[in-house]
């Protein structure tokens, strides 16, 4: 976690280390005086902490929550989210421990304070500062043509105060380049800027949406309603290192921030503010620059256009509207730059005339605001509370944007952990593209789908995800599992390669790899990667529940039941490992303990038609026949999709006796999905019990050709029985009679699975 | 992993017990070789007869276990169990029958008949068997004659099964069934060795595999299912 104020960063990171190294109680002492000393309540952690009080909750929500103290858990995250709405992680715990938060709710500015509060830089302190810092450039600035180097060479200097990574050499190249206004410091400071540039993956992110959304309450905040200077404009290219004329406005406010970063703050901090500004900037450098058209011509040539920089100004910006100089900056502002693609295109064709602010009096005043120009701060007598109000209120309307992309997407987050999966989709869907086309929004689509079963779209979603973002690892493990179910081994042994290749630390990556020996089915592999899995990161639920599913397919009951056990400790909210439990009942005989995992399941995630067909099949083992049809339409009703339900109606039918409604749903089936063997093999089994052995016979015959791998002897056995009496308890007495060498393998038939397992029952 | 020698009496008391971990040694994540199809069943007749003709016609070697494996329908299971031999050589115990590697065998150290105990924790049903042998590379330790028995412990052993093998060269399945034709369902099964080629005293084994039928599909007592969106709802992973 990045440090915050440096009086908190010892505080602070000590805690959260204490936490990854799950010494919980040492993190709950640090911050709340401990367990069983008097706990500090809420208030007396907000006043101490003051204005990093969210993140100190949000970690003691952690911490509470990994406890089994939930409650208390989601009443800190709860008031983590009141002190400051902007944070997400703690409205992402709170979905995953089953709460409800309601974004609606969550995600608004309350009030000016609170406003405030997350944004401790307000324009105030930047006004100021930027007029007492400016002395130095100002002297250097004695032409305007000399100032709009001046500019841009402030450009590249702020733009590369902002990344603080590789800010210290370059800032102090650039200090020098502004001594002295040559063309050629200003030339190697754009290489810096540009390689710099390069450095950062994907950083050419805007936060600007397109064209048509420009009003800041739409999740495309970020277009300030205000004169953007044309693209087109010549003169104004030939001052400004990026060739799209919108993307120097940030640019162009970048330098006001210099000064602010040369006054120790992050350089984060002021970029917030100063794109705010710079929008009102621009128009009036373009007037100006245009009347100093020809004596800039020469600068053009140095300047390369690197387009990358100053959209990564918005970015940051907006990060800072997310973290506001918090520790989880850099999760938040991962997330953003994931949520928001270039919008480079989308620039360029936002042809606005230049208003050149020639004849607009408020940019008057608000050019005073960043005072780039000289002879600005020299005519500049205007009082800064204007401009504040106005930046202010530019900071607002962007914070309200971004409140309402927060509430979407809060809503979407919201109704996928509540496993309402078909809402979810709908409400990421309705994103914007430029939102909608990032990893974690598409990773919660392909979840969503997964959800609902529907592998084919999920899979098609994560590809996108993986040609979009493909050094995404978190959700890969979603996608790995849709292979397995899609049984693509090709796909799914390329995926593992690529994840394990890129980052053995992860859990995902080693839980694909696992999936993809398993589909392979080595079992004793996939074990192995699977406890690898476990080993990267203990706290991670799907890891456990996968290696249970593992040993499932191994036999080993025992260890899958703990792992499964495992799993839900770390998750209590992990519906598959309540299933594997079910599973494992089930296979065990134990139909009632059976049920009882499954309905656990159904309850966290209750529109599942695959744990209702299970449901539906125990109460069948349980001779609740009736419940077993009722659950099973229920799960018909859910997903008319899925055929297994159809065929365990049909076969819950057919053990009641009811025929003929088992064979229509049967035929509905064979409609449905005609290479299943089963089907036919049930139809045959049906035909065989009314008596017309003919149809039997032959349904039966096209069941052992739908089944090449020939494993399927019980329907050998069907046919051979077919000249014995009606009767669905064959005898081993009859099968020696038929004496057929080929039916070698293990009857699955109800007699001998009942001596099975009755002599197994007795072994335990 | 101390070694005690065998005297010829104490033929029942197995010296050399080890759970065998199945060791892995692919590594790479490429996608598997297509099956080829029922050879390896096809193998199982072919050997079956003539394993009970005795003539001089040579033992074909049947499919690798590896494809049987990949058709689903059989589990390796000889890491659930406990092996242990009568004697053997040091350095040739059951770390080399069960290392996967066809390079390295097992040696006897003792008198006729030699043994191969495995013992499960439960009554397991087992389908194959599947031995590798090799005459080419062992001549006179090459077994020619095998018998398996199967039962509850060492008092109580049955031979279900004995094969003569005229130089083999490769894999040989041999299906354990009972007297109903189906998979037999036992605590222990012991592969004796009765006889080598050219009279030899000790035998070599390079490679012994147990497999299990898997058990049919998750919910109900159904065949598996053969298309892709049966199993895709088959259960929740």
């Amino acid at each position: 976690m990045a440090s915050t104020k440096p009086l908190c960063l010892p505080r602070r990171s000590f805690p959260r280390r204490t936490t990854v190294c799950r010494r919980l109680a040492e993190g709950e002492q640090i911050l709340s005086g401990g367990v069983f000393n008097k706990q500090k309540s809420h208030d007396d952690i907000v006043t101490e902490f003051g204005d990093s009080a969210c993140f100190t909750l949000s970690l003691l929500g952690h911490v509470y929550c990994k406890t089994d103290r939930l409650a208390k858990g989601s009443e800190c995250y709860q008031k983590s989210l009141s002190l400051n709405p902007f944070l997400w992680s703690p409205f992402e715990s709170l979905c995953e421990i089953g709460e409800k938060p309601d974004p609606d709710h969550t995600f608004k500015l309350t009030s000016i304070q609170n406003f405030s509060s997350c944004l401790p830089n307000t324009c105030t302190t930047l006004v100021s500062n930027h007029n007492l810092s400016h002395r130095q450039p100002e002297t250097v600035l004695t032409e305007t043509p000399q100032d709009t180097i001046e500019l841009n060479r402030l450009n590249l200097e702020s733009s590369n105060s902002k990344y603080s990574l590789n800010t210290d050499s370059s800032v102090s190249y650039i200090d020098s380049a502004v001594i002295s206004p040559d063309n050629v410091p200003l030339g190697t400071g754009t290489s810096i800027l540009s390689k710099q540039v390069q450095n950062k993956p994907k950083t050419g992110r805007s936060l600007l949406g397109g064209p048509t959304a420009l009003s800041p309450l739409t999740p495309s905040f970020g277009i300030l309603p205000l004169e953007t200077p044309s693209p087109g404009d010549g003169s104004y290219l030939q001052n400004y290192t990026n060739t799209p004329s919108v993307i120097d406005v940030p640019s162009t406010g970048a330098p006001t921030k210099k000064s602010v970063a040369r006054m120790g703050q992050t350089g984060t901090k002021s970029v917030f503010s100063q794109s705010g500004n710079s929008r009102e900037v621009t128009p009036i450098l373009v007037a100006q620059t245009q009347s100093s058209g020809p004596q800039t011509s020469t600068t053009p040539q140095v300047l390369s256009p690197t387009i990358t920089s100053p959209p990564n100004a918005l970015p940051r910006r907006s990060s800072r509207l997310f973290t506001s100089d918090s520790s989880t900056a850099k999760e938040n502002s991962k997330k953003l730059k994931m949520k928001f693609p270039p919008k480079i295109p989308n620039r360029k064709t936002k042809s606005k005339t230049n208003k050149g602010g020639i004849t607009q009096p408020n940019i008057n005043d608000s050019l005073e605001i960043t005072k780039l120009d000289s002879s600005i701060i020299s005519e500049g007598k205007l009082s800064t509370i204007t401009p504040q109000i106005q930046a202010f209120n530019l900071q607002k309307a962007a914070a309200e944007g971004l409140m309402s992309l927060l509430r979407e997407m809060g809503k979407g987050y919201l109704a996928l952990c509540s496993y309402n999966c078909k809402e979810a989709i709908n409400i990421l869907s309705h994103l914007p593209s430029h939102h909608y086309s990032t990893g974690w929004v598409l990773c919660q689509i392909g979840r969503a789908y997964f959800e609902l079963s529907e592998y084919m779209q999920a899979e098609r979603i994560f590809s996108e995800v993986r040609r979009i973002e493909n050094y995404r690892v978190e959700g890969m493990e979603i996608y790995s599992t849709t292979l397995w179910h899609l049984q693509k081994d090709v796909a799914l042994s390329v995926l593992s390669k690529d994840l394990t290749d890129m980052d053995k630390n992860s859990p995902e990556a080693w839980c694909a790899a696992g999936n993809c020996f398993s589909l392979q089915r080595e079992h004793d592999i996939a074990i192995k990667f699977f406890q690898r899995a476990i080993q990267v990161d203990p706290n991670y639920a799907y890891a456990y529940t996968l290696l249970g599913h593992e040993f499932v397919l191994t036999e080993e009951l025992d260890k899958a039941l703990a792992c499964f056990r495992n799993a839900i400790r770390v998750n209590p909210r992990h519906y598959n490992a309540w299933y594997g439990l079910g599973m494992i009942y089930y296979k065990q005989e134990k139909f009632s303990l059976a049920e009882m995992h499954f309905q656990k399941a159904l309850d966290i995630n209750p529109q599942s038609s695959v744990l209702l067909c299970h449901i539906g099949v125990v109460q069948h083992a349980l001779k609740k026949s009736e419940k077993a049809l009722d659950t099973l339409n229920k799960a018909i009703v859910i997903d008319p999709k899925n055929p297994l339900c159809k065929f365990h109606r049909a076969s819950v039918l057919f053990a009641n006796e009811k025929y003929k409604s088992a064979l229509q749903e049967l035929e509905e089936l064979k409609q449905i999905v005609p290479k299943e063997s089963l089907v036919y093999f049930l139809i045959g089994k049906v035909y065989k019990k009314l008596g017309q052995t003919h149809l039997a016979l032959m349904n039966f015959s096209w069941a052992m050709d739908l089944d090449p791998k020939g494993a399927n002897n019980q329907i050998k056995e069907a046919i051979d029985k077919r000249y014995l009496p009606d009767d669905e308890e064959p005898i081993t007495q009859e099968e020696q009679i038929m004496g057929t060498d080929e039916s070698q393998e293990s009857s699955m038939t109800d007699a001998d699975d009942t001596q099975l397992h009755a002599a197994e029952s007795d072994e335990f | 992993m101390p070694r005690l020698c065998s005297s010829p009496s104490l033929l029942f008391i197995p010296l050399v017990v080890r759970f065998s971990p199945f060791q892995v040694s692919r590594w790479a994540f490429s996608p598997p070789p297509p099956t080829s199809g029922c050879s390896g069943f096809n193998g199982i007749d072919n050997v079956s007869n003539k394993l009970r003709m005795t003539t001089p016609n040579k033992t074909p070697p049947g499919a690798d276990p590896k494809q049987l494996e990949r058709t689903a329908t059989v589990r390796e299971i000889g890491s659930q169990a406990v092996w242990s031999l009568s004697s053997c050589k040091p350095g040739f115990g059951v770390d080399q029958l069960r290392d996967d590697n066809l390079e390295t065998y097992w040696q006897s150290d003792g008198s006729q008949p030699h043994l191969v105990n495995i013992q499960f924790r439960r009554k397991t049903t087992v389908k194959t068997l599947c031995i590798y042998a090799d005459y080419k590379s062992d001549e006179s330790y090459t077994p020619s004659k095998i018998s398996v028995r199967v039962g509850n412990n060492f008092h109580n052993l049955q031979e279900i099964r004995q094969l003569e093998l005229v130089e083999p060269s490769g894999w040989i399945h041999v299906p354990l069934t009972d007297n109903h034709k189906k998979p037999t369902r036992t605590f222990m099964i012991q592969i004796a060795v009765l006889a080598n080629h050219q009279n030899g005293r000790d035998t070599h084994m390079r490679q012994i595999k147990i497999y299990t039928p898997v058990e049919e599909s998750s919910i109900g007592k159904f065949p598996r299912c053969t298309t892709i969106d049966f199993m895709m709802y088959r259960s929740i992973r």
